[in-house]
């Protein structure tokens, strides 16, 4: 091994590392080892002029290797990597040794904090002789974009990125875009009409002529990597070839199966087996539930659609389709669903009339809903009086820990429209905390304290039907105590909403390991970086938007899925994208061909080339996770960067003192 | 104090309170004894009725969205107000614990005709009088047996007993 000149450079962040470490005995002690031509201490290493050290000592003292001591690689490897470019050497000669977040912030006293620098500093010193200079890979892009998931995330991330030109496909699970936006009535503070302002958006989709719409369409199988992904995306059998479908709904009209539970209107009202979900649907098809139509599920039936379809779209014999499409970026739009009340018994969900969730209510308020747009109890009555729950399953350790932001702005706009439509009724908000946050949101709660709704602060205990005067006989009692009077209540009320927090869906964990990346402990899509990467993922090239990552109201939602888009754009609007060289690589002379690597490769990356009998790396798609270097039985797959006797000098290094 | 270690976490709703059947009762609902806990007047409130009405439901404990013990906490409280005599003026609850406990001990279930005989006698002297028609009536049910009941492995229930008591010594 020829004589290595190492830099070696220690930050103080501040007092995060200095606090703690006592970084000029570190650098004391770093000048003293072996190949080590200079050591520095400097405040804030990632400043331009700390960059500017690293560069200097490389061209003025013929430095060699270097390593930085300072936070963790995730967070300034690249700034460091590119000064040490920028100086003439290869940015993987430098290295980085964690000592804030692996010491200063997790050791309690500062001599001990002192030494374990030194070894992790030790570590990074005596493999760098071992670094070898690797060179960035570039691969092609491919200009295309899916979304996934057509909810006003979805729509307005394809809009977006269709008006710079760029061909978007847009995925969606149900047979209509338009997501639970299109379920609500009024948007809070607002009060816009939720259809007003969302239907133009879902009706330029549906003719943008740079927007492929994949409705009623799942994705199953994603491969690829950063600019070059491999989607299957099954189009599901419509049995109605929406080519000739003109929307005009007879078939629907015509349909003998009429009991089938409205999903739209939460079962709240019926639709027939071959339905159009609502009046605004993009795009607008009929579709035949092949679950309910009696043809389809084998029984008789006189087809009654087929004769009242002019167009002659309907075909029982349509199959569901695979189709593969190939995209340079992903977003993720997959929504929320909401927290099913039924498991918290106390408030008889399921069990007691009258009792409903909040998407119920947006149905019931709706114009388009089950009731035209009146809030009726069960009996067809106005409510003389309704209690509205708030933190549903939410704030609680038996079901959802964390607060769902959106609960106590929506209870507020159900009791304006409760107060609209039947300015006579008491509203009573049962509540832990008013969390108001949002411009114009504060406001919106002083209107409603002088609109006259009665604010109760306390979560509600329970929900019975047992009266115990003659003024509760015959109505829903909620006991609530009042927190701030310290007065157990019992409130009569004609009808409960139960604002249920927004949970993640039911498959987002399967669909995240499809496309590769993970959930929060709380099950949302987890994003790379809380605060500097909100709607990247883990993986290069996907991105997330809206409830999927958490719960957001709409403002917040339209603008991620802006920023989704721009990072989507920023991505596929290059020719190339570089991806890191720290991948594997497979020594055709020492392979025996036995396959282990091939099926354990979670990348799809090694492919077996049946002529020459080895395993072969498919660089581009690799991700470096080493899985094949940990499993091949002789040793043969190395990773670059990260070879044996790199980790193994690493070892040697934190150990030698 | 173990159960009350989670009380730092009490968002203050009221889940408690509002569930309680006898918080109407109480001097300070569940709510506040946690409240009262973290202000540092936990004197206050166990000088008041609030522990003793506590009937062990654990209502307040199944729907606690903190999963906070409340009930243990109650007991612990109670424990804690015997040990530094803070009990409430004329407070009869306590006696009525410990003669229940002395039942247990010797019979390895309760005999309510000799807990009230012995709860009246020394305590409420008003109570043979207001209870009489109830008394009468599980009597003739057959539910108030004169002479008491015994189970069968006494000995294991004692053995148990001592042994909860040795820990407990133990660790004060």
């Amino acid at each position: 091994m020829a004589e290595e000149k190492i830099g070696v450079y220690i930050c103080h962040c501040g007092t995060n590392i200095a606090g703690k470490v006592d970084v000029e005995e570190v650098t004391r002690w770093a000048a003293e080892q072996p190949n080590v031509a200079v050591a520095r201490e400097y405040k804030y290493m990632c400043s331009d002029p700390g960059q500017d050290l690293i560069k200097q000592d490389i061209q003025e003292h013929g430095i060699t290797r270097a390593v930085v001591a300072a936070c963790s690689p995730t967070m300034h490897e690249p700034t460091f990597r590119k000064a040490a470019g920028d100086g003439g050497l290869n940015p993987y000669l430098l290295q980085m040794a964690n000592i804030r977040e692996h010491c200063s912030w997790v050791t309690i006293d500062g001599d001990a904090a002192t030494e374990k620098a030194k070894r992790i500093l030790g570590a990074q010193i005596h493999r760098l002789p071992l670094n070898l200079p690797l060179e960035p890979i570039e691969v092609p892009v491919n200009p295309n974009v899916m979304v996934v998931g057509g909810g006003i995330a979805g729509i307005e991330a394809a809009l977006k990125l269709a008006a710079t030109g760029k061909k978007v496909y847009l995925v969606e699970r149900d047979p209509s875009i338009g997501g639970h936006m299109a379920m609500f009535d009024k948007t809070f503070p607002t009060l816009d009409c939720a259809a007003c302002i969302l239907t133009p958006k879902m009706s330029a989709a549906g003719k943008e002529p740079n927007i492929e719409m994949l409705a009623y369409s799942e994705v199953t199988q994603v491969d690829g990597y950063v600019g070059n992904f491999k989607v299957k995306v099954t189009k599901k059998a419509r049995y109605v070839d929406i080519d000739k479908c003109t929307g005009c709904a007879l078939c629907t009209e015509a349909c003998v199966v009429r009991k089938v539970p409205n999903e739209f209107d939460q079962g709240l009202s019926k639709r027939a087996a071959a339905y159009i979900p609502f009046p605004q649907a993009v795009p607008l098809k009929a579709t035949l539930d092949p679950t309910r139509c009696l043809t389809l599920t084998g029984k008789k039936c006189k087809q009654p659609c087929v004769a009242a379809c002019g167009p002659a779209a309907i075909d029982f014999d349509q199959k569901d389709e695979e189709i593969e499409l190939e995209v340079g970026a992903i977003i993720m739009a997959t929504g929320f669903q909401l927290w099913d009340p039924t498991p918290e018994t106390r408030y008889s969900y399921g069990k007691l009339d009258n009792v409903i969730s909040s998407l119920e209510f947006e149905r019931i308020s709706n114009a388009s809903g089950p009731t035209g747009g009146h809030i009726v109890c069960k009996n067809g009555e106005p409510p003389k009086s309704v209690a509205i729950l708030h933190c549903v399953g939410s704030r609680d350790e038996n079901y959802q820990e964390f607060c769902s932001r959106v609960c106590c702005m929506y209870s507020l706009k159900f009791a304006h429209l409760i107060k609209e439509h039947l300015p006579e009724t008491e509203v009573y908000e049962c509540y832990i905390d008013m969390r108001t946050y949002g411009k114009g949101y504060e406001e919106f709660y002083k209107r409603l304290m002088d609109e006259g709704v009665h604010f109760i602060r306390g979560r509600a205990a329970e929900v019975s039907d047992v009266g115990l005067t003659p003024n509760e006989e015959g109505h829903l009692v909620v006991k609530v105590e009042d927190t701030l009077l310290g007065v157990t209540r019992r409130l009569p009320v004609d009808m409960v909403v139960l604002s249920s927090g927004l949970a993640p869906r039911a498959d987002a964990k399967s669909t995240a390991q499809i496309f590769g990346f993970g959930c929060s402990a709380n099950g949302f899509y987890l994003e790379r970086h809380p605060k500097l990467e909100p709607v990247s993922t883990v993986t290069d090239g996907i991105f997330i938007a809206g409830c999927c990552q958490y719960p957001k109201d709409i403002p917040d939602t339209v603008a991620q899925a802006g920023a989704a888009a721009a990072g989507a754009l920023a991505l596929v609007d290059n020719a190339t994208v570089k991806v890191e060289p720290t991948i594997s690589y497979i020594d055709p002379e020492k392979c025996s061909g036995c396959h282990i690597c091939v099926g354990l490769c979670p990348h799809a990356a090694i492919q077996y080339n049946e002529e020459k009998g080895v395993a072969e790396v498919i660089e581009a798609a690799c991700k470096g996770c080493g899985v094949c270097v940990a499993a091949c039985g002789s040793g043969v797959p190395q990773q670059r960067g990260y070879l044996d006797e790199q980790i193994f000098a690493e070892i040697e290094g934190a150990l030698a003192l | 104090m173990p159960s009350g270690e989670k009380i730092k976490i009490c968002q203050q709703c009221g889940t408690c309170t509002g569930s309680c059947p006898t918080s109407y009762l109480m001097d300070y609902g569940p709510r506040e004894v946690i409240a009262a806990f973290r202000a540092g007047m936990i004197d206050k409130v166990v000088k008041s009725n609030t522990i003793w009405l506590c009937t062990s439901c654990y209502s307040c404990t199944v729907r606690c969205p903190a999963n906070i013990k409340i009930t243990d906490l109650m007991y612990e409280l109670k424990r804690l107000a015997i040990k530094y005599d803070l009990l409430p003026k004329d407070s009869k609850n306590p006696a009525m614990t410990k003669y229940f406990i002395d039942n247990v001990s010797k019979y390895g279930r309760n005999h309510e005709v000799g807990l009230m005989a012995k709860f009246m006698l020394t305590k409420d002297w008003g109570m043979p009088f207001r209870f009489a028609g109830l008394g009468l009536k599980l009597f003739t049910a057959g539910r108030l047996p004169l002479a008491p009941k015994q189970i069968r492995g006494k000995e294991e229930i004692a053995k148990m007993s001592a042994y909860l008591d040795a820990q407990e010594a133990k660790a004060q």
